[in-house]
């Protein structure tokens, strides 16, 4: 058998394995790499770059408020939607699968909000927020319940809270969506067993149920940390991170600096951080949590 | 027969082939910007190609935010249209090394005194950050506005009330005004422009022309007049002057909306506000500009508000240097500026014109006129001074204090120390 036609053979693997690699290394690496390069220059995106080494990193975490502010919102974010949410999409598929009338509409009506899109929900929720002509605020004025008045965004004490509540409001009906599916899976029988042997439903959900639930648990965590480091949309088009950076997330940050503020280098700079977080907590989750998310499992 | 159909499919067949190759000789102008809107931009272009056959404009019109990513992107990339639009200052120094030398267009198009044809605002904002000693013209203005106050005609008629002059007067009027559930000045302060806009007419009322000193670097942004200046925007929302939960509102689409109601008696705006009267399907306020009337800013220091108004350039348009047709770009932009296609978006009242002379082919309303009327003769002539700020990072710096110092989270003299501070 010639050299080359063994060769071939030998490694059949590398061609199979060739076209995901090759888009792997041009549409990760190569940004990665890229943007890391980038990072290290003053630089607006369009003129020549002036290298300056680290410096965009040593402003960023001694002399840049917006960078501490967004990092500590996307910390906000992070434990504020997560966990409200899987709380409330289990209460809520605890409900919806227990057969009361009509449940598969309101399963619809739970979810439609994940389907619509953050920048109409954006625009939507400002006009509901809004202390002047909102909806909250007429309402308030209508039924004499003046607390509805409030500047929901325009404080910067509230705006990041008033802005995680809608991301909640939207996401609930996913989360619902997945306790659905992970309570319609649950063996009958525990179930059963647990009944006859006299437990109560406090602990049937605490001892069977939501231990049970772990593998759709972990995937919600790992979705919401995803999306949380993600999130842009929705902020932009309510807050655009304001008033004063108070809802400033990462990714609104990286396009502030990027294209109105014309520093790419200082941008790059910014999404590295975003990158290293990102694969820190994949790896946190994977480590501590385990892997046994929904998908795959 | 058979004979006749096949060398009658021949014929329709090289046709059909070569027809387009035909049309492609057209010689094409991409053009992208944010402005005009599309529906005028394709208007304009009917227009200048009525006139001028053989040259092919294909518009890309998109939102500004996404603009400015596509045109980053297609420079670094090097597919840069041949024409686009740009802001003055920032936005057309960043493209400058991108972008060609127009005064020789322009002489060609309006002759050796073509500057003389423009509102000298126009001009002098179309140089707005050349480096010292470089007089070129990298972008030529198409519009041109002031930033003003406007309010609701049919809102001050019912109160039998006159637009305030000072401070005292603004007062007193916010006073009625919220007690009638109706915002005295109407702000989407969530958006950085307009605090910006409110902040610069009032540094003008204060110390005229300091801050282009302090942007030179002749003064500080943490000087006196600066800081008297955040002081007054502070007490715009202590004193009730703008409604409640302004800084969580933005001005387009949110405040526009509570202005079109008719639930603000007046409101920040400027000259592009009567381009809402050739919005199809208009309010009843905004029908033939019925409902609004301009005012000048009112007087907070008491010495007495400046002749003057702030304003510029509302968009310019720049040839790129890798333009494969510069020639045709010169005569669609000149066209847009003074010839057919100028008129056709004058009609629309999009904002005012950056060369002097042209005016609507018509106006809906006697008031309409006179607004259209007191902007081109009377205002924008005395305007000597720029909305517009050269750097990004003091302009994202002032727009991030005056939010910070509206919401208590600074005070005006924190505020603009770290204006200054951005000015390094």
């Amino acid at each position: 058998m010639p050299m080359t036609r063994k060769w071939l053979i030998d490694n059949q693997g590398l061609f199979f394995m060739a076209p995901a690699m090759i888009l792997f290394v041009v549409f990760v690496l190569y940004p990665i790499f890229y943007i890391f390069g980038a990072s290290l220059y003053d630089w607006d995106g369009i003129n020549e770059a002036a290298y300056i080494g680290i410096g965009n990193y040593i402003e960023m975490f001694t002399d840049d408020r917006a960078f501490s502010v967004a990092i500590r919102n996307s910390l906000y974010w992070t434990f504020l939607t997560i966990f409200p949410q899987m709380f409330l999409g289990f209460a809520l598929a605890s409900i919806l699968t227990s057969g009361i009338p009509f449940q598969n509409i309101f399963r619809i009506i739970f979810f439609m909000p994940a389907i619509i899109s953050p920048v109409v929900l954006g625009i939507i929720w400002q006009r509901i927020y809004a202390p002047f002509g909102g909806l909250l605020a007429d309402l308030g004025r209508e039924i004499g319940a003046p607390f509805l008045i409030q500047p929901y965004i325009a404080d910067p004490k509230i705006a990041i809270f008033s802005t995680i509540a809608v991301n909640v409001w939207q996401w609930t009906g996913f989360s619902m969506l997945m306790y659905v599916a992970g309570l319609q899976g649950l063996p009958e029988e525990a179930l059963s067993a647990a009944q006859v042997d006299g437990a109560s439903v406090r602990q049937r959900v605490q001892y069977i149920i939501w231990p049970m639930l772990r593998h759709v648990h972990l995937t919600l965590i790992l979705l919401g940390v995803i999306g949380t480091l993600q999130t842009f949309a929705l902020v932009y088009m309510l807050t655009k991170g304001g008033p004063n950076h108070a809802t400033e997330m990462l990714p609104t940050y990286i396009f502030l600096k990027a294209f109105p503020l014309q520093s790419m280098g200082y941008a790059s700079a910014v999404a590295v951080v975003l990158l290293v977080i990102a694969l820190s907590a994949s790896i946190f989750q994977v480590r501590v949590l385990g892997s046994r998310f929904t998908i795959g499992n | 027969m058979y004979k006749k159909l096949m060398l009658a499919l021949m014929v329709l067949l090289i046709l059909a082939v070569s027809l387009p190759a035909l049309a492609q000789d057209d010689v094409v102008v991409r053009f992208r910007s944010w402005s005009p809107v599309i529906a005028t931009t394709e208007a304009m272009i009917e227009a200048f190609n009525a006139e001028n056959p053989g040259i092919t404009i294909e518009p890309d019109i998109t939102n500004y935010g996404e603009y400015l990513v596509d045109l980053q992107t297609m420079a670094a990339g090097g597919s840069l249209p041949d024409l686009i639009g740009l802001e003055p200052g920032a936005l057309t120094q960043q493209y400058r090394e991108h972008l060609m030398p127009l005064q020789d267009c322009a002489v060609a198009t309006w002759g050796e005194d073509w500057e003389d044809q423009f509102f000298p605002v126009g001009i002098e904002q179309a140089r707005l950050g050349n480096p010292e000693g470089d007089d070129n013209i990298y972008g030529l203005p198409v519009l041109v506005q002031t930033i003003n106050m406007w309010y609701t005609v049919p809102i001050f008629e019912e109160a039998g009330v006159e637009p305030p002059s000072t401070y005292d007067e603004l007062k007193e009027l916010a006073d009625m005004f919220n007690a009638q559930g109706i915002a005295p000045v109407m702000i989407g302060a969530g958006d950085g422009w307009i605090r910006r806009d409110v902040y610069m007419q009032l540094i003008h009322n204060v110390a005229p022309g300091l801050i282009y000193e302090a942007e030179d670097g002749m003064a500080s942004f943490a000087d006196e007049p600066f800081v008297e200046a955040m002081t007054w925007w502070k007490r715009l929302f202590d004193d009730g002057i703008f409604q409640i939960g302004a800084l969580g509102m933005s001005h387009y689409p949110a405040a526009v909306e509570q202005i079109q109601a008719g639930r603000a008696a007046m409101f920040p705006m400027g000259a592009w506000w009567q381009q809402q009267a050739g919005n199809p399907d208009p309010p009843p306020l905004d029908q033939n500009l019925a409902g609004y009337a301009p005012f000048k800013f009112p007087d907070v220091t008491g010495m007495g508000a400046p002749e003057d108004l702030l304003g510029g350039i509302d968009v310019m348009m720049g040839v790129t240097r890798d333009s494969a047709n510069p020639d045709a770009a010169c005569k669609v932009i000149t066209d847009w500026i003074s010839g057919a296609g100028a008129q056709v978006l004058i009609n629309t009242y999009n904002d005012l014109p950056a060369y002097i002379g042209l005016r609507p082919a018509s106006f809906g309303s006697e008031n309409q006129e006179a607004v259209w009327d007191l902007f081109t003769e009377e205002w924008l002539a005395s305007v000597q001074y720029a909305r517009q700020l050269k750097s990004p990072d003091v302009k994202q710096a002032l727009e991030a204090a005056l939010a910070a110092v509206a919401a208590g989270e600074m005070t005006p003299a924190e505020g603009m120390q770290m204006v200054q501070d951005a000015n390094m």
